[in-house]
This record gives structure tokens, sequence and C-alpha cells, in this order.
């Protein structure tokens, strides 16, 4: 709840109709929580700038832990103020506090003042005024104790435990014994992703094509001996060359299959380091590991080379391929369920389980043009006949068999149903002409009298 | 004097079989599975760990759809066996009508090539990796010494390569070169036959010419696709049927011809 929503009168939990009645031009949007929990965990790595140890609370609050930190802002107070100038900022709301444990901290973030500081072993004092539900409790049992009335923590912390823990449960106690240090609370503080990352500086930079072949080497064993201690292995690394002129020149490969193999990684790069102007030299060299993903050991074996069908050949060769081609440019087909012809198809990855869900009772094409062709000069004796002869490409072809219609319709489910449109088919037939060539051609919409129905080439059967 | 002219003949042609099959004692063969055909080759077979040429006339030296399914349908069986890599410098192979006409693409890596040159690196590449069997690249023309690379690369581990000759669209046709090819087929479409009572086409067929065999003969047959278009496939025979030889070829003398049509 922000400032100006605060001088209006409104508070959090009300019902929306009442806000309204107080605030007639107030705007209304849904919840998002997923987005709350994006832009909170977005907010959690930005803290990360002042203590490494940041846990997210809850949907809306995070806590830090800043022991041992604080003296490199000169204090608490200076860390604090630095925090709270850049949150604002930032233009995020927020209330901070600082004090000894956790249970502490929320309670005076959100039911003390703002900004409070409690010193060391001092937060007895601070909590005392604060209402129970500081401690974090359930709705239902913070209700129950201001029912009884009590109304202050400090109440609280005069009532013998044993009666208190049999009256409240033990939740209570545990909550109270947090907020005051007596018992500890373990956070589970988010971790940033340590970077894949490897450097080598040299003293004289380095221009000529080996002297980089051979860093690209060494900077590769370097990352690859990190990602063989942790058990993994990346499926993407990117080689940057930093000129001494500041310029920085990156290199990208891609693997099939998640690898730490530094020879093979230097000889993707090998082919595209040719083509880096060194410049007046290169000072650094860096290698980024992307998609880094588990990789269990594989012992070499001295037969693997005669393991035919294993997949230990192939990935080299498709990782290559990707590499000198493009990524879009090798693929397996993938079935779609479709009766469009030119959607039953997908590429996939080239590297992947193997499935085939065509139907092979439907005759397809051999070849699949990507724009089906114009036909000309078709003559079909009955608007409902295939063609006895066409022109495709300058050529005559008489037709000598055909099969046919097969109706291919719109996929009518996929789009909205405004769109739908029963004109929009195709009535496929399979000819065959009289050297033999067999053609799929279609004539595109329904017969309407008196207009020339359009005829198209869609692909060429064996 | 005869019986030793036999010998040096037995001789020099074993001599020339160990050079033809490029130094490998374990050359493989993979028979078509009709002695019509299987006995133009030496082994008794389509040889393997070498590469084949397939070609069309007209429409198909652009359009290359007869000669790249023959291709598909001879290799199949290899294509069971590992996996099988599709070079290609147009992407307009359907795969849905390759797994028509029973091959098994589960395994079909497609690549598409940039250029020429780039097709046939890449021939060469997936020729010399373990674990493929059959490499298929659908290219203009090769060169003599694009041929003997491509061999090289098929001898590494024995995998068989079917380069399809396919012209770009509108382009001229250039002069077939000397060829390192192990054989040379001409494949041209021929009019189907529905089976009696049934209507449409009738599964594929297709006029096929080996133009050239090294150390074996040529011959010309009319094929049809056996498990074109239905599910009952993959039985284990070779999904390409021998309808009836066509004429002008030579024959064995001792093996007389029996007409099936």
């Amino acid at each position: 709840m922000d400032r100006a929503g605060r001088r209006l009168g409104l508070y959090v939990g009300q019902k929306a109709t009442d806000a309204a009645a107080i605030a007639p031009e107030l705007v209304t949007a849904e919840a998002e929580p997923e987005a709350d929990a994006r832009a909170l965990s977005a907010l959690v790595d930005w803290c990360v700038r002042f203590s490494p140890a940041v846990a997210a609370d809850g949907p809306d609050g995070l806590f830090m832990d800043i022991s041992g930190v604080a003296h490199l802002w000169g204090g608490e107070a200076e860390l604090l103020a630095d925090f709270q100038s850049r949150l604002s900022a930032n233009g995020l709301a927020f209330r901070i506090a600082i004090a000894d444990t956790p249970g502490a901290a929320w309670a005076l973030a959100h039911y003390g003042q703002d900004g409070a500081i409690a010193r060391p072993g001092q937060q007895i004092g601070l909590l005392a005024p604060l209402p129970p539900a500081a401690l974090r409790l359930e709705p239902e049992t913070a209700a129950q104790i201001d029912r009884l009335g009590l109304k202050v923590l400090a109440q609280l912390f005069d009532i013998p435990r044993a009666p208190l823990a049999r009256r409240f449960g033990i939740e209570t106690l545990t909550r109270l014994d947090q907020a005051l240090g007596r018992s500890k609370e373990a956070l589970i503080f988010h971790r940033a992703p340590t970077p894949w990352f490897a450097r080598l500086a040299f003293a004289e930079p380095i221009s000529a094509p080996e002297d980089m072949a051979r860093v690209a080497f060494d900077v590769g064993a370097a990352l690859c001996a990190r990602l063989e201690k942790e058990g993994q292995g990346a499926r993407r690394f990117e080689l940057c060359f930093h000129r001494v002129d500041g310029q920085v020149a990156p290199l990208q490969v891609g693997l099939a299959l998640a690898a730490r193999d530094p020879t093979r990684i230097a000889k993707l790069f090998a082919p595209k380091i040719e083509t880096i102007d060194p410049g007046f030299g290169v000072e650094v060299v860096t290698l980024e590991a992307g998609e880094v993903e588990a990789l269990s050991g594989r012992q070499a074996r001295l037969d693997s080379l005669l393991e035919a069908g294993s997949a230990e050949g192939l990935a080299p060769l498709i990782d290559r391929l990707t590499n000198r081609l493009g990524e879009d440019r090798v693929w397996k087909a993938r079935p779609v369920e479709s009766h469009v012809p030119e959607q039953s198809v997908v590429p996939g990855a080239a590297l992947g389980p193997s499935v085939a869900g065509w139907d092979p009772e439907r005759p397809r094409p051999f070849r699949l043009f990507r724009r089906p062709e114009p036909l000309e000069a078709v003559t079909a004796l009955m608007p409902d006949d295939p063609p006895r002869q066409f022109r495709w490409r300058g050529q005559l072809h008489r037709v000598r068999r055909a099969e046919g219609p097969e109706r291919i319709g719109q996929e009518w489910w996929r789009g909205a149903i405004e769109d739908v449109r029963t004109d929009h088919i195709r009535d496929y037939y399979r000819v065959e002409d009289e050297a033999g060539a067999r053609f799929w051609l279609f004539r595109a919409g329904t017969y309407t009298p008196g207009t020339q129905a359009k005829w198209w080439l869609h692909g060429l059967f064996a | 004097m005869s019986g030793f002219r036999d010998e040096r003949l037995a001789a020099l042609k074993a001599k020339i079989a160990t050079l033809e099959a490029g130094g490998r004692a374990d050359s493989e063969s993979l028979p078509f599975g009709d002695s019509h055909i299987d006995s133009c080759f030496l082994d008794g077979g389509l040889p393997l760990g070498c590469w084949h040429e397939f070609g069309g006339e007209g429409m198909e030296a652009e359009t290359a759809a007869c000669p790249a399914a023959f291709a598909a349908l001879v290799a199949a069986p290899l294509a069971r066996r590992g996996e099988a890599v599709w070079i290609l410098r147009r992407d307009d192979l359907f795969v849905p009508g390759l797994v028509g006409l029973g091959f098994p693409a589960e395994r079909l890596i497609q690549v598409c090539a940039r250029d020429e040159d780039e097709a046939l690196a890449v021939a060469e590449d997936a020729l010399a990796t373990p674990g493929v069997a059959a490499v298929f690249a659908e290219v203009e023309t090769v060169s003599l010494t694009a041929g003997r690379r491509l061999q090289l690369a098929c001898e590494k581990r024995g995998a068989t390569g079917f380069v399809i000759r396919r012209r770009p669209y509108g382009g001229k046709a250039k002069a077939a070169g000397g060829s390192a090819a192990a054989s040379r087929w001409r494949v041209t479409p021929a009019a189907s036959e529905p089976g009696p009572g049934e209507f449409g086409l009738g599964p594929p067929r297709w006029a096929v010419e080996l133009e050239r065999c090294r150390g074996g003969r040529t011959g010309s047959w009319l094929f049809e696709a056996a498990d074109a278009f239905t599910y009952e496939a993959s039985d284990g025979t070779h999904p390409l049927r021998l309808v009836a030889p066509l004429g002008g070829q030579q024959l064995a003398p001792s093996q007389p011809l029996r007409r099936t049509a």
C-alpha cells in the first residue's frame, strides 16, 4: 500500500467494492501471483549486491543476512540508507528493519517503525509494543490471542512457557523464541548460479592464428576441468577474444549433447578462429558455457570406435554440421497430427528419440513443394472429375490414371470460430501421366458455377 | 594348355576383385533377392562400402523424385541397421511420402546444404562417421576428384553412399564426367498397374537401367515398390520387387531368362 492509497483510506484486505466506494476513480487489476513471484525473485537476485545471503519470504518479502557486510558501507545505518535510496529510485514501496533475528526483523518491518534498527540484544524492547500478529502466526492463532485480550507482545513475554504452549500451540512458542533469538531459524537462501566462465589473460598480446587456437584449447581445458569436477556438461560455448583496442570478437558453438571434452570443443572452434581479426593483438580470452546440465562421467572405451549405431559417433557429426551450416539446416522430421500436408511435418532435433507417426496408407508425395505451383490449361470433364490434361512448367501432361479426390479442409478447431470458412478446402487427386510420372494436384475451393476452378500442383510422387 | 589359361584367368580375376574392393577384405553386399539382378554384381548383391549414382531424365533431372525414391528403397534394409543422412540442396523431401514407400524414416537425419561443394563435404563427413549406414546426397554432378574422396570416406567405416543427380531448377545440363561410382543407375517412371479389380494407381513402378557396374554386368528392369502405402510392410523382404526384365540386357549364359511378367 503506497502513500497515496493510505491517504485515501484504503488498506490491504479491503473489499474491492468498499475501496471503490471510498475512491471512485480507483482502477482495479487482477492479482497475478506468478508475476509477483517472478518480480520478487528478480529483486532477490538484485539484492545480492548487498549481501550474498538473500532469501525470499512469502509473496512480498525477503530476508537479507547482513552479518559481516555492513562495515563495507560504514555501518548498518549507512547500508540501510543506501538500500532505501536504491529501492526508492526503482519506484518500489517498502518497509525495512534490521534486527538480530529474522523473526524480529520481520516483526519490526511489518508492525514496527519503518527503517528500525535493533541494536544487538535490544530487540525485546522494540518488540514489546507490537501486536501478537507480528510473530508470523497463523491468522486463527493471532485472532485467538487477540480475543483473549493480549494486545501486545509484552503481555505474551510474561506468560510462563508451558501454559503458553498449551494454550496457543507449540508454533506460537517457536515463533516467539525465534524472534527473541532463543531458537534457531533456517532460511533458504537464494543461490545465484555460479557462472560457468573461464578467463585467460596474457602478458603479451597474441595474434598468430595458431596461438589463438592454442589459447582457445587452454581456456576450454580450464572450464572443462571445472565442469568435470562438478559432474556437468554444457551444450553451448561462447569464446570471446578481447582485443587490445577494446573490441570483443565472440564465437559460438552449440552441441547436440552436453559435453566437456576440451579437444572436441577446440576442434569446433578451430575453423571459426580463422575468421577472427586479431587487430593489434588479443590480450584476454574468455569462455562461457551455457545450457549446463548434469553429465555423468563416462570411461573412454578402447572399442568405442567399433560401436556402430552409438550416439558417440553421431553427436560430433551433428555438432560439426550444425556449427558449419547453422542450426536450422540439420534436422529430423517429426510428425504433427494434422491433416494439412504441409503442417504434418516439423523439423525436430537431429539427435533425439525416433518417432514416426504418419499413416503409411494415406498416399503422400515424395517431394512436396513449399508453395503449390499453379497449373495451366487444365481440362476436366466434370467439375468433380480429375483433370484429363494439364500444363506444368510449360509441359503438357496427359493424364492416364487418376485417383481421388481426397478432400482436405481447414482445421477449424485450431482457430477462432469467426474465421472458419467452408470454402477453404482442397480436393487432392493423385494422377499419372502417359509417361508414368505421378503428380499430386488439387483443386482449390468448392465448385461455383460459371467460374473456372483453380488447379495447383502440390507435390510429386515417385 | 587351356587349364593353365583358366588358372591364370582365375588368378587375374581374383586380383581384380581385391582391387575393386578397395583393399577391404570384408566387403559386404546387399542382395535384392532376385537372381536376375543379383547375378549382375560381383558379390551377388549391391556392393556396400562404396557409393552409387542415381539419375533421371527430362523432368526427373530437375525433380529427381524417381531416382531418389528408388535409391531410398535400395537402401531401406541398410537404414534399418544404422542412421541415415539425407543431404539436400532444396528442402522438398516429404518424409511422410518416404515412409509411405516403406523407408524407415525414424533414423533419417536431413541436412540442407547451401551449395554443391558443401553438400559433397557433408556427405564425405557423414560417410566417415561410425553409426551411419547410408548417406544420400542430392547433387548436380560428382567430379572425379570428389568421387574419389567419397570413395575413401566410404571405405573408412563401410558406409554406403547414394548420390542422386539433380539439376537445380532452370539450370543448364552439365556433362556428366567420368565417375568413380561403383554403379550408375538411370531411373525413369513407368506406368503403374493397379491390381485386378482395383481403381486408381497401382504401386509405383520404375524402369531402371543399370548403366555401369564395376566388376559386373549392366542390365535394365522394371521395378515396383512392394510395400508402398500399406501397413503390411517390413516383413524382412526387400521393399523393391522386380516385375520384369526389360529388353537389351546381357544375361549370363548359364542363367536362362524367365519372364515373370
